[in-house]
């Protein structure tokens, strides 16, 4: 029988989910990375979140700089308490005793504060201070293995901050049961943060780069998707039922309605109706199938404006809790934290009805293109999973042209419904059309229409006259 | 000279401290931490004792209540320097003569050293 480590939660978003669970509770942890990579505040976050749960953190340091200056830097961010130092968080330097006394009387010194404090949490920040103090590398080897192993004794957590000087082999990395490595590195021209779990004795971690940010909330981390989702998080199922689209003989086109859990693509170059058809199918949404818009291009007081000019009251579905729209400005966007703030608005309001708009927002938040389909298909599980009836849309580059530029043949062959909307040109007239190129097992209606606006908005109108070419834009004449 | 004991775990305001002091005209000993500091006390029975708070096994508050329930030391006076916890200082009248939020000015240190040395 296998047994479960106890953990200690970290109160880092999205990390206890990396570490398979959170810290272990008496294990010892090396948290390197160079300087402004994000550790201070990573270890930090740590040990106020330890306090606010009624536990005691120790942090220790071997800098030169003040903790006066570190509270100034830490006063900035939202967890940072200062009625709880030197109460449940209490800083200690013990540069001193190092210099003064060497790194035996440090060993003593942090066994009698960890006992004092009654602490569960021990950070000692600068190990690599430690080293250039060492005389040997079995100095420093010797102060880890004591440090750690009376910390475990009491159960403390302990947390080594580190400049990631300190090569793979080295008797430290060898000694620690994890290895956290922080990075802050540039793609392009934008800085991308990462953290990676180097080591991980005795539990399995998401391996591989998960994205991270600090903001005034502290830091938050991404798990990649398709590693966090590689299986959903529910078991999935096979649903019959069939959703409405909203959009007059649309149903009809696609074998009576938009089956249940599926999802769906909308493609087609600008102008050509996507948006109209998400403002219908999120029309429908009600309180019992509440909707979601999650959208990269038009702010969502434009997207209000132009549902009311085709009919649709979106301001009373928000009000009413039936609809809530999330807007994503195309700017530097980070892809996981978007595919964990689209799931996680989904599982909190119990989203049926849902809308993308569209795919592309996803790939420009990219910064490792490669891995997209494994990403989307991880995405797209979990929302059949959840029974989530999705449509999302995908522009195309040319208003007309012979070609048709889905995403990646891939990532299509991960959508279950397909469906093109175009411009054609047909005598001297432009005429939109909508066709149905795939519905995953059920029988469609295989013909082009054409689509027009009446009093309830877009909707699907005759078949269009017999003419070649028509899927490109450019018809031939009668066919 | 008057003697003026330091307790600071932190080096660069240890010896920051120091300096001021001794260019003030005082000498100065120093601890890093609150124990190590109490020991170095009893030895030299300074004029007067500056103290951090937060402090490796002995705080700033335990060093003072400490000093206070020693009649050898009871009547040296104790100024406690802190950031966070100088409210739980000042909570202590009875321990600490005067208190100091960090960070604080050179002047304002080396007059209130000069005040309570000078009442006595």
């Amino acid at each position: 029988m296998t047994q479960a480590l106890a953990r200690l939660q970290t109160g880092v978003p999205g990390l206890d989910a990396v570490l398979g669970g959170g810290l272990v509770i008496g294990a010892s942890y090396i948290l390197q990375g160079h300087p402004g990579a994000g550790k201070t505040i990573f270890a930090n976050q740590i040990a106020f979140k330890t306090a606010e749960k009624g536990s005691k953190a120790l942090y220790v340091t071997l800098l030169a700089e003040t903790h006066e200056r570190l509270f100034q830097a830490l006063g900035t961010l939202e967890f940072f308490d200062i009625s709880r130092l030197g109460i449940d968080v209490t800083y200690v330097s013990v540069f001193q005793t190092l210099r003064d006394e060497g790194l035996s009387a440090v060993v003593k010194l942090i066994r009698q504060e960890i006992a004092r404090q009654g602490a569960t949490l021990l950070v000692f920040d600068g190990l690599l201070n430690a080293r250039d103090r060492a005389d040997t590398q079995l100095d420093v080897k010797t102060f880890v293995a004591e440090v750690q192993s009376q910390a475990a004794f009491v159960g403390c957590t302990v947390l080594f901050l580190t400049s990631s000087r300190i090569a793979e082999e080295s008797p430290e990395h060898t000694m620690v049961d994890g290895v956290i490595d922080l990075h802050n590195e540039l793609s392009g021209v934008r800085a991308v943060r990462r953290l990676q779990v180097k080591k991980s004795r005795g539990t399995a971690a998401l391996g591989g780069h998960h994205q991270f940010e600090i903001t005034s909330d502290g830091v938050a981390v991404f798990p990649r998707v398709e590693a966090l989702l590689a299986h959903t998080s529910v078991p999935d199922h096979a649903p019959t039922g069939s959703v409405s689209s909203g959009t007059g003989g649309f149903d009809a086109l696609v074998g009576g309605g938009l089956p249940e859990g599926s999802v769906s693509l909308v493609f087609g170059p600008s102008g050509s109706g996507k948006t109209s058809l998400g403002i219908n199918f999120l029309s429908l949404a009600t309180q019992e199938q509440p909707a979601l818009h999650f959208g990269f291009y038009e702010t969502p007081a434009r997207l209000r404006g132009k549902a009311a000019a085709l009919g649709v009251d979106f301001e009373g579905l928000i009000k009413n809790g039936a609809l809530e729209m999330i807007w994503n400005p195309m700017t530097e966007n980070l892809l996981d934290k978007l595919g964990h703030r689209l799931l996680d608005a989904v599982r909190e309001r119990g989203v049926k009805r849902l809308l993308i708009d569209g795919l592309g927002g996803f790939e420009r938040g990219a910064v490792y293109q490669p891995r997209m389909v494994e990403f989307f298909a991880a995405l797209t599980n979990e929302l059949r999973a959840l029974n989530v009836t999705t449509i999302t849309t995908w522009e195309l580059r040319d208003l007309f042209g012979p070609t048709v530029t889905a995403p990646g043949s891939e990532i299509s062959s991960l959508l279950d419904n397909l469906v093109m909307l175009r411009h054609v040109e047909i005598g001297s007239r432009y005429k939109r059309t909508v066709s149905v190129l795939k519905v995953r097992d059920r029988a469609f209606e295989p013909i082009i229409h054409e689509i027009g606006f009446g009093p309830g908005g877009m909707e699907v109108r005759a078949a269009l006259e017999l003419v070649a070419g028509a899927a490109t834009g450019l018809a031939q004449g009668p066919a | 000279m008057p003697l003026i004991v330091i307790a600071e775990d932190e080096f660069l305001l240890a010896d920051v401290l120091s300096i001021m002091l001794e260019d003030a005209g005082y000498e100065v000993a120093s601890a890093s931490h609150g124990k190590a500091a109490l020991t170095l006390v009893k030895q030299k029975l300074p004029a007067l004792v500056i103290t951090d708070f937060m402090m490796p096994l002995m705080t700033g508050l335990e060093l003072a209540q400490a000093m206070r329930a020693d009649a050898t030391l009871s009547s040296i006076p104790i100024v406690l320097v802190s950031g966070a916890q100088g409210s739980i200082g000042r909570a202590h009248p009875e321990v600490f003569d005067a208190v100091l939020d960090k960070p604080y000015r050179e002047k304002t240190l080396i007059a209130t050293v000069a005040g309570l040395i000078g009442n006595r």
